[in-house]
């Protein structure tokens, strides 16, 4: 499975110039649909381990397909298969698109080796491989200063979380002798009693987590990420690498679950970054950052489910904003290039005229991350929503916070609908409807983001994704609500969404009144966060960098001067370089001699 | 054990001598094959002491490394014979330092 | 040391010094066959009877014939020519491989042989064909085979090196060519 598009990374890779045409993205497209396949035949078949026995000294190197590694490898190649067709038709006139799909390929490899390792170290191992392939596709176009700086950005934010991953492995191994997952979970199951520094394991970890998924206070990268194509905003930024977090987080349930302090801290960071995303994502005036920022605010409401205990719930939502998420961008790839490279909503407007195709399927995206009623996302949100509730590390407050974020994102995802479809077009040139090959992955991105609620309902339906999930999840004491509960929070929430849907309509075509163009000002530049990080971190570490700096010019003055008397001493040996070959003989037989008599009176 | 060891020894040094005064390129390699036999016919004094077969074996290939090197070495100077039309090492001096 | 031994040793240092002294380059040449060809004749006197005569054919015979042959194409007969830039080698020279003769004496003089003479004899069996084959064919098989290549390897070194063109890219051959024609 993970060898296919590892395979298809290679051949693209050294070989990825004498692919002529589209052949390139063709051949990455089917490696990854060879792992789907893979996958649903293993899964199927009952899942399948692999082991590599001392790897390193004492771990191994293990591979589980479970049914949640299943699940999240079938989202993984399912969604990737569909963004690696939609890229065919979106970098068909890029000349590096060979390199393109080796880096995507290369993702999708790293991805399910993440996702099927059933050992920290080699889940680490895809962590730090989907990061790098994540550095190399944002700096894709690295010919433009920006987008390297993005792709930079993106890396090093991402190994402030992956040090806390690190520590938090070290920990683990320290207190358990193994880093293996089924193992430490047999562990945790059989012992009653928590070592101590459990809890702190634990938050090292979820430091991982953070990173990596863009939560607060490490969400900085994921804006600035857009810089990529948009594929690979698609691929690595919505549906697959930021929820590898919370994969982290549900794989490491049985230790959450004992972790009520840090479980509480998931929820709360989980629930600000959601407010925070929600809140910046109205201000910004470019396509992909709203999209980006709302991402920001999904993964918050993952993280909070994962944080009360919900876990398959945050994983339900996993998927549901896969779907969703990846149709949004995808049709945002579509409306960019339709409008060839512009990316400002300012400049568009009225495409539903031009692009009928498309504006479907941005306004199914926008309604389903909305909430709107029966669509996917409107199952997954308020199953979080009902979860804080009745979860055991949830509560009241996470539940109205939930809520009003729920409205800011109807807000939002409508303005970002009505902005880009609605009203008079505001650009120049004349957009025109993406190719088939582009269309074709959002038809059933479309449908996936308007029924895949439905693997999932609440009492008294089915419920298919908890019972799938089930086995390789913590299970935790659940009180149940009540049906009627249930279903009157669940009206609640639609009235929100519904509630905040029209607002934004009624809002964004029209005129904005004074107050919101204030608050505006200060979501555009998302709370300054940004700003703040540059001189509280960034300016102090650059002084520093300037010192060392400093420093290191005396050192190299040092240093100069003692390349100066090596190169006096290599004048002198210069000397005895002749050019005469006899001579040299000469030496090495004085050598020998010397050599052999050492030997000899020794 | 064999006296042939002692002018194998006698050889060796003969073939040194040749190597650092002679100044074709021909005439050393010559010198050189000597160094070889008088190698060669330690292993075999060598095999005659210890009763091995190994060192005639080892010997054996010796003498087939030994065409091996001539024929390569030889095309060499045939080589930078044709460029400068001398045999003399003392002329191949571009590489002094 | 019995009259043979004698003998040999004293042809083998005669020819020896001819070959490294001789200002005649065939001289020198033939001096070295001589001397292949005597210690040829030692390898069989020492129990390796099938050595011997590839030392001779190989060596005394094929490979000396090259040598000749290049001294003769090359117009290389005479030795020395033209001025000694390093005169101080050959004072030198000589006093280095003197010590290293006496180093190589001493060395050899605190050796005593393991074996009674006629225990190791009898271990070689003669040093035939026979013997050797079994070993060369046996134990050292790979090595046989490395050296087999290694061979093909010269072969196609010294055709390339000594082929006319060479030095010249494909391109200048086809311009040239067509030039001629």
């Amino acid at each position: 499975m993970i060898l296919l598009p590892l395979l298809g990374f290679l051949v693209l890779g050294l070989w990825g110039r004498s692919f002529k045409g589209q052949s390139a993205g063709v051949l990455a497209s089917l490696m990854v649909l060879g792992s789907f396949v893979l996958t649903l035949v293993l899964l199927f078949g009952g899942g399948a381990s692999f082991e590599v026995k001392d790897w390193l000294p004492g771990i191994p190197f293990a591979l589980l397909l479970d049914n949640l590694a299943g699940y999240m490898a079938l989202i993984v190649t399912g969604i990737g298969f569909l963004i690696h067709v939609y890229a065919i038709g979106y970098m068909a006139d890029d000349p590096g698109k060979s390199r393109f799909f080796a880096y995507f390929n290369f993702f999708i490899a790293m991805m399910l080796t993440l996702v099927l390792a059933d050992a920290y170290p080699v889940m680490f191992i895809g962590w730090e491989g989907v990061g790098l392939a994540s550095f190399l596709l944002i700096g894709f176009w690295f010919e433009d200063q920006k987008n390297a700086d993005s792709a930079r950005k993106a890396f090093i934010v991402n190994r402030i979380g992956d040090l806390g991953f690190l520590l938090g492995m070290a920990l683990l191994y320290s207190l358990f002798g193994t880093l293996q997952i089924s193992e430490l979970r047999e562990i945790m199951e059989k012992s009653l009693v928590l070592p101590a520094g459990l809890g702190l394991a634990g938050l090292l970890l979820f430091i991982g987590a953070i990173g990596k998924s863009a939560q607060l206070p490490l969400m900085v990268w994921l804006p600035d990420a857009m810089a990529g194509p948009t594929p690979v905003s698609a691929l690595i930024h919505a549906a697959t690498m930021v929820t590898a977090g919370v994969y982290l987080l549900a794989r490491s349930s049985f230790l959450y679950a004992n972790l009520p302090d840090v479980s509480y801290w998931i929820a709360l960071i989980g629930l600000l970054t959601a407010l925070y995303g929600a809140l910046s994502a109205l201000g910004q005036w470019d396509i992909k950052r709203i999209v980006a920022y709302s991402t920001i605010s999904q993964l918050g409401y993952m993280f909070l489910a994962a944080g009360v205990g919900a876990y398959w719930i945050a994983l339900f939502h996993v998927m549901t904003h896969a779907f969703y998420k990846a149709l949004l961008f995808l049709s945002s790839g579509s409306v960019i290039h339709a409008l060839g490279g512009e990316q400002d909503v300012r400049k568009m407007g009225g495409l539903k005229k031009y692009l009928p195709q498309t504006h479907i399927h941005g306004l199914i995206g926008a309604l389903s991350l909305a909430g709107f009623p029966l669509f996917a996302g409107f199952w997954s949100k308020d199953a979080i929503l009902a979860s804080t509730l009745n979860y055991p590390f949830g509560g009241y407050g996470f539940y109205l916070v939930g809520l009003f974020t729920a409205f800011l994102t109807a807000l939002y995802a409508m303005r970002w609908y009505v902005l880009v479809f609605l009203g008079d077009f505001k650009g120049q040139g004349h957009p025109h409807e993406a190719p088939p090959v582009m269309a074709w992955p959002n038809h059933l991105l479309a449908v996936g983001a308007a029924l895949a609620g439905f693997l999932a309902l609440p009492e008294p339906f089915w419920n298919l994704i908890e019972r799938f999930l089930a086995p390789s999840l913590w299970h935790l004491e659940v009180e149940p609500l009540g049906t009627a509960t249930e279903w009157g929070l669940l009206l609640l929430s639609s009235v929100v969404a519904i509630l905040g849907l029209f607002a934004g309509y009624r809002l964004f075509l029209g005129r904005l009144p004074d107050a919101y163009l204030a608050f505006q000002r200060a979501a555009e530049s998302a709370f300054y966060v940004d700003w703040l990080y540059n001189t509280l971190i960034v300016g102090p570490l650059k002084e520093l960098a300037f010192g060392f700096g400093l420093a290191d010019r005396g050192l190299d003055r040092g240093y100069v001067r003692l390349g100066g008397g090596v190169g006096l001493l290599g004048r002198l040996l210069a000397r005895l370089q002749g050019g005469y070959v006899r001579v040299y003989a000469f030496f090495v037989v004085v050598a020998a001699t010397v050599f052999v008599l050492w030997g000899v009176v020794r | 054990m064999s006296d042939f060891l002692f002018v194998s020894a006698a050889l060796f040094a003969l073939g040194v001598y040749g190597v650092l005064t002679r100044r074709s390129a021909i005439l050393i390699f010559m010198s050189v094959e000597l160094m070889l036999g008088a190698a060669n016919l330690a292993l075999v004094a060598f095999a005659r002491a210890y009763g091995s077969l190994e060192a005639q074996t080892v010997g054996l290939l010796v003498i087939a490394l030994a065409a091996a090197e001539v024929a390569v070495g030889l095309g060499l100077v045939v080589a930078v014979f044709r460029m400068r039309s001398s045999t003399a090492v003392d002329d191949l001096s571009e590489l002094r330092g | 040391m019995s009259a043979f031994d004698f003998i040999a040793t004293v042809l083998l240092l005669f020819t020896g010094f001819i070959a490294v002294r001789s200002q005649n380059a065939v001289h020198a040449a033939l001096g070295l066959a001589a001397n292949f060809v005597v210690l040829g004749t030692v390898y069989m006197s020492l129990d390796a009877r099938f050595l011997g005569w590839v030392q001779i054919i190989v060596y005394a015979g094929a490979i000396m014939v090259l040598f000749i042959f290049v001294v003769m194409l090359l117009f290389a007969a005479r030795a020395e020519v033209g001025v000694d830039p390093l005169p101080w080698l050959k004072n030198w020279g000589a006093a280095v491989a003197a010590v290293f003769f006496a180093t190589l004496t001493y060395a050899l003089s605190a050796a005593k042989a393991p074996l009674a003479g006629t225990t190791a004899a009898a271990l070689l069996g003669g040093g035939t064909a026979k013997a050797v084959g079994s070993v060369l064919w046996g134990t050292w098989l790979y090595a046989v085979l490395l050296v087999a290549a290694l061979l093909l390897v010269a072969t196609v070194a010294a055709v390339v090196l000594v082929h006319p063109d060479q030095g010249q890219s494909r391109a200048e051959r086809e311009a040239s060519r067509g030039g001629k024609a």
